[in-house]
């Protein structure tokens, strides 16, 4: 039975497929259009998951939308009428996308699909819900789902026993934690629904004292805070009930200045309401989960929605909550929420037994090395092949070793924003000066944002203070940990200023080439650990085909692409020969 | 071969020129609905002192969770989209 999951027309549209309860593929959108966080149908995406499994929408058995459009359009027409007539502008630019897309769905889908079935619509937070809890390895959890909003929810618990779901309790739009980061991230002059994690990257360079910093005091003051974690905001202090624009004149007051203009200069000032946006979400998430431990008396915690990605505040629920076990699914943003639809549909609905764990991200694309060295020979690259994994290994792990930065293709592309050693941007996080040569030669990103981690899991605990059972997001760098202070000199590249690493744990069964490639250069320099960032350019997706990859590289300055096999040295391959316009509708 | 690129350079201009022509109806249309649907439903929830969404804090209120008993339902009820 094929069951095929879709979420779009917000941001991070995606599709994913399983097969009689399993999780076969799940792809974004954005990767095939090489466009960030796109909204599109997930045509592209779709097809991907079709033609992995040879099928095609006629052998689909059912298919899942990851929200229910009209109950979110009444949403969006209560906050007119409320706030009539200042919503006017909203109303003209936003409504034309309502009438041609998001309420003719059910057409759109068979449309473009050629799919003559019906379309089963999942509220979004049990779609949420059901994509952190059904593919995780607990038969029983408490589940708490935080995110911008849904159709009216902004924030769920409620618990996952065996295929059941319940959601018992909500808090309604417009007080929102993802929309209050969302607001924040907007005034620091940050994109929204994209650059909320620089904002988590900033805060540790504010005051991250509670008594000392005034910019907490004056956003909990605009919030009332219930001792069970329930909250609701003064609304006059935002906007985006009905602009645009988030932060409102009055918050720009509250927080002693106008919005930061765009690559302008990041002050102390910006750098304490980062760090106090942080404490403020630490702090409703702390007392709403020690609420859900109290009501659910369960010690397993999945964690769903977008909020769930704020890796900093992950590392530290375990040790504040009376949670003992969590598990966050590598997407649990808006694009995952395609998984839950799907899952939903095969054990709630139907009332199948879940027969599934979702253990590694790479649900993506895969290339063989027929299908790389074809590419390589037709576009006449240079490269030197190897016929074993170990002979790669070793090269690799000593080019690492000698400062070169080296791009990673191999195995299906990671499900989830997060590069997780598939499409991988890795170098030596010995070296000081490594920070700056990566954002000179590839990533050009802002200078607080630090490059992360990655160590095999049975050496976690030497280098990092983790939870004592490492949890499973680790795995998919969702979890941050204090990294032990007499190795912050040794792997200066990859410690935060506060001291912290947003890690990710490999274990050899998920990729076995790069756990080995870990295991390699700790040989060489006694420090099992590398730097792993997103194979892909500023404000560019992650590459997908070995092309993005191979354009990837000849832009920037990766100096080496370990792509399946083969390796291929950016200096003997001509830049001028590699026209990337040309190649532009590949 | 130039009857061919005017054909090409034709329909790119119909199609132009029809996405504008229906921005311009989409604004006027929607400016219509908005003054006038939006406009009376607010004035008369105004009236009634109908709150659609909740803009301030209750100080008084112990929680702000609210009832969402969000369980399976029955079949039908999955092929709807409210």
């Amino acid at each position: 039975m094929y069951i095929l999951g879709i979420s779009c027309f917000y941001h991070d549209s995606a599709a994913a497929l399983i097969k009689d309860g399993v999780l076969v593929s799940a792809a974004q959108e954005e990767r095939f259009t090489r466009k960030k966080h796109d909204t599109s149908f997930p045509i592209n995406a779709i097809n991907y998951c079709l033609q992995k499994e040879g099928i095609t929408s006629n052998d689909l058995d059912h298919v899942g939308f990851y929200e229910k459009p009209f109950l979110k359009f009444e949403r969006i027409l209560h906050q007119h009428i409320e706030t009539f007539p200042k919503s006017y502008k909203v109303f003209i630019s936003n409504m034309p996308s309502w009438f041609n897309e998001k309420l003719r769905i059910i057409k759109i889908i068979k449309k473009k699909l050629k799919y003559k079935g019906n379309v089963r619509f999942i509220e979004h937070h049990m779609a949420h819900s059901a994509s952190s809890f059904l593919p995780s390895p607990f038969k029983k959890a408490a589940i708490l789902s935080v995110d911008g909003v849904g159709e009216w929810t902004t924030t769920a618990y409620g618990i996952g026993e065996n295929n059941s779901i319940k959601l018992f309790k909500e808090i309604k739009f417009p007080s929102s934690i993802g929309l209050l980061y969302s607001a924040i991230t907007a005034y620091l002059g940050f994109s929204v629904n994209n650059s909320e994690y620089k904002v988590m990257g900033l805060s540790p360079y504010g005051n991250m004292d509670k008594n000392k910093n005034e910019y907490y005091k004056k956003l909990m003051s605009i919030i009332d805070l219930k001792d069970d974690g329930s909250y609701r905001f003064d609304m006059s202090y935002f906007t985006y009930h009905y602009k645009n624009r988030m932060p409102s004149k009055k918050l720009c007051a509250l927080l002693n200045g106008d919005i930061r203009r765009k690559e302008s200069e990041i002050t102390q000032r910006h750098q304490d309401i980062a760090a106090a946006v942080q404490l403020v979400t630490e702090e409703i998430m702390t007392k709403m989960l020690k609420h859900v431990h109290k009501v659910t008396k369960c010690d397993n915690l999945v964690l769903a929605g977008g909020v769930a990605l704020n890796s900093v505040y992950n590392g530290k629920i375990l040790k504040n909550t009376g949670f003992k076990k969590i598990w966050i699914q590598p997407d649990p943003g808006d694009g995952g929420t395609c998984i839950g639809a799907a899952m939903y549909i095969y054990n709630v609905i139907l009332n199948n037994q879940r027969n599934f764990v979702l253990d590694n991200a790479y649900l993506g694309p895969e290339y063989t090395d027929s299908q790389i060295k074809n590419f390589l020979d037709e576009n006449k690259i240079k490269y030197e092949e190897f016929n074993s994994d170990k002979k790669i290994v070793q090269k690799s792990a000593k080019l690492i070793y000698d400062n070169n930065v080296i791009g990673l293709f191999q195995k299906g592309m990671e499900w989830g924003p997060r590069a997780l050693g598939a499409r991988s941007i890795l170098s030596n996080p010995c070296n000081p000066k490594m920070q700056e040569i990566l954002n000179l030669k590839v990533k050009h990103r802002e200078k607080f944002r630090p490059f992360a981690p990655v160590i095999c899991v049975e050496d976690a605990n030497k280098y990092f203070e983790c939870d004592s059972s490492i949890p499973e997001p680790t795995d998919f760098m969702l979890m941050v940990y204090p990294i032990k202070e007499k190795y912050h000199k040794l792997i200066p590249a990859v410690t935060h200023v506060d001291g912290s690493g947003r890690l990710q744990t490999i274990r050899r069964n998920q990729n076995q080439l790069y756990y080995d490639l870990i295991k390699e250069f700790g040989k060489l320099s006694k420090i099992p650990i590398l730097i792993n960032t997103s194979f892909n350019i500023r404000g560019e997706p992650i590459v997908c085909t070995p092309f993005d990859a191979y354009k990837c590289m000849m832009g920037t300055g990766i100096d080496y692409l370990v792509m399946g096999r083969y390796i291929i040295k950016r200096a003997d391959n001509s830049q001028d020969f590699w026209d990337s316009e040309k190649y532009a509708k590949d | 071969m130039k009857w061919k690129y005017f054909k090409e350079g034709f329909s790119e201009g119909k199609e132009l020129f029809s996405n504008k022509i229906s921005i311009i109806i989409n604004f006027l249309l929607l400016t219509i609905v908005y003054f006038t649907g939006v406009f009376l439903t607010s004035i008369f929830a105004k009236i009634s002192k109908k709150k659609f969404l909740d803009l301030m804090p209750q100080k008084e209120a112990s929680t702000y969770w609210e009832d969402l008993n969000l369980d399976k339902k029955e079949e039908k009820y999955y092929f709807k989209q409210f």
